[in-house]
């Protein structure tokens, strides 16, 4: 019942909402036409995702099937990007590897992100308070402060090493490689947002420390998470294929990217370069991809940085309308 | 004065963070399944024969007894043994952090010589083919995983163009290694007179190193932009230019305002290459401690990964103090 109400509510004609919302995207599309850069962003991690869920119908061979009379055939056809020393199709493996490399990079990141934040609000919010709150937030701090104090990758190993290698380890260690980086963002956004008036005064309505903390304090310190976000994405991703490049991470035959340039990494020097030079440059796209969103999205989700944008763009669209009517004119 | 004071007060801190540091370190790797003793003895070993091992190597006290023990023999400067190599974890450090801090040094050089330029100029430049080169070859640079990259290098440079020594190791076989003094090969055999060595590592170089400083160069670069971009349209620099400065003298002072920024960037890579150049290392047969470090992981090697561990936090905490002083040097409101 509750959910045909708020339906209805939507579907009814609401002028200024429906307004609001085509101009959003209007600003979105004149971003991307602005900033070609961006939209090339967007464009890969689309085709990457549409190629990652269509990979069993797109790809011409099974991706895990070896066939060994055709082992290390170059590019040409019907082996597209050739085939690696056991005999299997290059391009079926590397359009089926982002489902793998994706989903990791996605749960990890994800993991990170919700927990890591969790934990940076709860250490922001109770640090200067007394008593219980204030010593866990430090504890919480210094459990940071050791964590980021090892070599990334080893502890990334480490975490595979004790909890076994499946693809829930690889998951498991890259949410625990990047839980401080959101611990700190969070946390510092946090000690600035609730210092604001408005904290206050819902402290002093008798808001409950919780409801401040989700309603007020973290909903209004998520632009910068979101930045983070898709940034770390990208390295997530690096850092899945480095595992399975040292043989920690996602094993073969599993079509993945960074244990498929494992794989090719000894025919290399025989000049045999197609089995690590094609998952490789997915690889590099895709993140290269993730980043350029990133940059978007920090512009995007810093409320100063918009506006400069919106103004910018606006300027743009008269000075074409200018451009448009002198034409006509003529 | 002041400044001797502080540094003290830095060092007090230091034994307590590294306690820290390899209690987390070894209660993480005693998790790891696998039995050294298992490990060392091989296939055929009798229960009579490991049990014993196990008493010698304390593998039968509570984990706690263990890492007292082990505490108080790095106190005394033993880091154990490496049952792969079976030599001291402080001899094959000795032989292996020196190859690491050599390539990492170098390519952090190299990525200074280019992030730090092109960073300037793409901040100077609001359009053009420098401001676009800066702006994409930020963002590729971090997009481009290392171990491809060193790969590709080798497929053009070596198999190709043959114009490189072969990706295994820092010497050939055939070349005699200098005396070891300082552990670069640079230096020693420069100190030894002995050219030839001298030439054959600095070819050896050439590739790790491109591939570690040309991926690095990203950051600093972006870094280095972000912040000039600030220095250029603050209040001072815009005085400047309206007092008729020439652009050269006004980009000169906001690049000294921006130089601490790009030493933390380095001090941060820095640290995180020491671990981080592994896969670079592995590429090109290095030998180096990251490699040391996740061949001990992967083969329930203990103490190979603590001293790596140790050693590189002593090393991190070094160039943050580093940093620091550098910080007093450069930054007049620090003092």
């Amino acid at each position: 019942m509750a959910q045909r109400t708020s339906a209805t509510r939507i579907a009814e004609p609401e002028p200024p909402a429906a307004a609001g919302g085509s101009g959003r995207l209007a600003f979105f599309l004149a971003l991307l036409r602005a900033r070609p850069s961006y939209a090339l962003g967007y464009i890969i991690v689309g085709v990457v995702v549409l190629l990652a869920v269509l990979a069993p119908w797109v790809a011409p061979f099974d991706p895990v099937r070896a066939s060994p009379a055709d082992f290390l055939k170059p590019p040409g056809w019907p082996y597209l990007m050739g085939t690696d020393a056991t005999g299997m199709d290059i391009f079926s493996r590397v359009i089926h590897a982002p489902r793998i490399d994706l989903a990791i990079a996605l749960a990890g990141t994800l993991i990170s992100a919700v927990v890591g934040s969790a934990l940076g609000a709860a250490a922001g919010y109770y640090q200067t308070q007394r008593g219980v709150g204030a010593f866990a937030s430090g504890f919480v701090m210094r459990a940071a402060d050791v964590l980021q104090a090892f070599p990334v990758f080893v502890f990334a190993i480490a975490v595979v090493a004790v909890l076994g290698q499946s693809l829930q380890s690889i998951v498991i260690a890259v949410a625990f490689v990047n839980t401080p980086i959101y611990l700190r963002l969070m946390r510092s956004q946090v000690l600035a947002i609730r210092r604001m008036r408005y904290v206050e005064a819902a402290y002093i309505a008798g808001v409950s420390d919780l409801q401040i903390l989700t309603r007020h304090v973290v909903t209004n310190a998520m632009a910068p998470i979101l930045a983070q976000l898709s940034v770390n994405i990208g390295w997530a991703i690096l850092l899945t294929a480095a595992l399975s490049f040292i043989g920690a991470g996602v094993e073969a035959p599993t079509p993945e990217w960074g244990s498929m340039i494992a794989m090719g990494y000894q025919s290399i020097i025989t000049g045999h370069w197609w089995p690590s030079i094609f998952p490789g440059l997915a690889l590099a796209l895709t993140v290269f991809g993730f980043a350029l969103i990133g940059s978007s999205v920090e512009v995007l989700a810093d409320p100063a940085r918009r506006r400069a944008l919106a103004g910018e763009l606006e300027a743009r669209r008269r000075l074409r309308l200018q451009a448009r009517a002198a034409g006509a004119g003529a | 004065m002041q400044l001797l004071a502080y540094i003290g007060r830095r060092l007090l801190f230091v034994a307590p963070q590294l306690v820290g540091i390899l209690l987390v370190s070894f209660l993480l790797l005693k998790l790891i399944p696998g039995d050294p003793a298992v490990m060392m003895l091989g296939p055929f070993a009798t229960d009579d024969g490991l049990a014993r091992l196990r008493q010698e190597l304390g593998l039968d006290r509570t984990i706690l007894e263990q890492f007292l023990i082990y505490l108080g023999n790095v106190v005394q400067g033993d880091l154990g043994t490496s049952w792969q190599t079976t030599l001291p974890v402080t001899t094959d450090l000795a032989q292996r952090f020196p190859a690491t801090l050599e390539l990492v040094t170098l390519a952090l050089l190299l990525a200074l010589a280019i992030g730090v330029p092109l960073g300037i100029a793409g901040a100077r430049y609001k359009r053009g083919v420098l401001r676009t080169t800066a702006d994409y070859y930020g963002l590729f640079a971090g997009a481009l995983p290392d171990f491809w990259f060193g790969l590709v290098l080798i497929f053009v440079f070596y198999t190709l163009l043959q114009v490189v020594p072969p990706p295994l190791g820092r010497l050939d076989y055939a070349i005699l290694p200098p005396a070891t003094v300082t552990g670069s090969l640079l230096i020693d055999s420069a100190l030894a007179g002995n050219w030839q060595a001298l030439r054959n590592a600095a070819g050896h170089l050439i590739l790790p190193v491109a591939t570690l400083g040309l991926i690095n160069a990203g950051p600093i670069l972006k870094m280095t932009q972000s912040t000039m971009e600030r220095m250029l349209e603050s209040d001072f620099s815009r005085y400047a230019e309206m007092c008729g400065l020439p652009d050269r003298v006004v980009a000169r002072k906001a690049l000294r305002n921006a130089l601490p920024s790009i030493v933390t960037i380095v001090s941060v890579l820095y640290g995180f290459l020491i671990g981080g150049a592994v896969l670079v290392e592995i590429v090109f047969s290095w030998g180096g401690a990251g490699q040391y470090a996740v061949g001990g992981v992967l083969n329930a090697d203990l103490n190979p990964v603590l001293g790596f561990v140790l050693y590189s936090a002593i090393l991190s905490l070094v160039i943050y103090l580093l940093v620091d002083l550098i910080y007093f040097a450069i930054d007049p409101r620090t003092r």
